[in-house]
């Protein structure tokens, strides 16, 4: 699984993929060159719709659920609730923010 | 099978097989049973596919191609060349669900994908791998991921705990988009099949109509689905990688 680093059998397979591709002739700069930094999430438009609706509801619930947890904790009942709560819709926003620039990313260079 | 239908019966978790580790109670349920069918069909498509390695593919051998090519290009869209050694796990996940979800379709199944605790680790999975990664690959340098280049500093205080809030968010968005879509649209089937069967000859057939619909689309979301989880998982992936927003 990925959840060791890259162990010696991840680098062996790194090696392994370099070799074959260069036998197969397939070093197409160009196109790595493009892969790397810009994640283009490509997909059908429902699929982008499903993915913000959750996006923004895991936000807002999260940040309340986790200001309500520190509340019982510390003994603050409303007042880390309240940010959190407001933390995690910002941070929900942020996401599908996100999400709506990588799909405009091909055309436009943003930052 | 006149008689009302629970629509949330079909969730239900059943002990096949009951066993008990050490107090911890590990029964083989129908929820496994399925993962094992959904395992086993993926590895017996791909396995099965790819026996006679034609120059020009048969139609079993198509349909794994293009899976394959399907992830492979996936993976070096949103990641680029670096993720490619961690094809192995993207394909695995991605097959995973979707034979979960395909297999889910089939009357009577099962579907192991409409539980949190499968999803959710799944999401662990992928949270806490995408972390080690990001960690092992830019050391203490990964934590900038959090204070974006070019902010201003007054503004850090406030934009340091919502980054850092939206990374915790994964995998619960993650997990909960998958569970709630293939739940949501299982119990809908299930409440109109439950229409049909109460209108009767006379009326039922709208109903019955719709079923067929949404059994079409059902199947699209169960793609979709496993098509969401992977590409996000590839997104993360990439953070981690590539460190960039």
């Amino acid at each position: 699984m990925t959840a060791e680093p890259p162990s010696p059998s991840l680098k062996d397979l790194e090696a392994r993929l370099g070799r074959l591709r260069e036998r197969a002739g397939l070093e197409k700069e160009g196109k790595e060159e493009r892969g790397g930094n810009q994640p283009k999430a490509q997909g059908s438009a429902m699929g982008a719709g499903l993915r913000a609706g959750v996006e923004l509801l895991a936000g807002v619930g999260v940040g309340g659920a986790l200001g309500w947890f520190l509340d019982g904790w510390l003994g603050t009942r409303p007042f880390l609730m309240l940010l959190f709560f407001a933390l995690g819709a910002a941070a929900g926003m942020l996401n599908v923010y996100r999400m709506a620039r990588a799909m405009n990313a091909p055309d436009e260079k943003t930052d | 099978m006149a008689e009302a239908h629970n629509p949330l019966e079909q969730f239900q978790i059943k002990r096949l097989v009951p066993l008990e580790v050490a107090g911890v109670d590990v029964s083989f349920t129908n929820s496994a049973l399925w993962m094992v069918g959904a395992i086993t069909v993926a590895t017996a498509l791909m396995v099965i596919g790819m026996r006679r390695q034609a120059l020009v593919p048969g139609r079993l051998q198509s349909v794994a191609e293009m899976l394959y090519e399907f992830v492979a290009n996936m993976l070096q869209e949103n990641v680029g060349r670096a993720g490619m050694v961690y094809f192995p796990f993207i394909f695995t996940l991605f097959m995973f669900v979707l034979f979960s979800n395909l297999l889910g379709m089939v009357p009577y199944s099962f579907t192991p994908t409409s539980h949190v605790v499968v999803t959710f680790a799944m999401a662990a999975v992928v949270f806490v791998g995408v972390t080690v990664i990001g960690f092992a690959r830019h050391g203490l340098r990964y934590l900038k991921l959090f204070a974006p280049e070019g902010a201003p500093i007054w503004i850090l205080p406030l934009l340091v705990p919502i980054e850092v809030m939206s990374y915790f968010i994964r995998p619960i968005s993650l997990s909960v988009r998958l569970f709630a879509n293939m739940m949501a649209g299982h119990t809908m089937l299930k409440v109109f099949g439950g229409f049909v069967v109460t209108l009767g000859i006379f009326a039922g057939w709208i109903p019955l109509a719709f079923l067929a619909l949404f059994t079409g689309f059902e199947i699209a979301i169960a793609f979709i689905q496993a098509f969401i989880f992977s590409v996000l998982t590839c997104i993360y992936l990439n953070d981690a990688i590539n460190m960039h927003h």
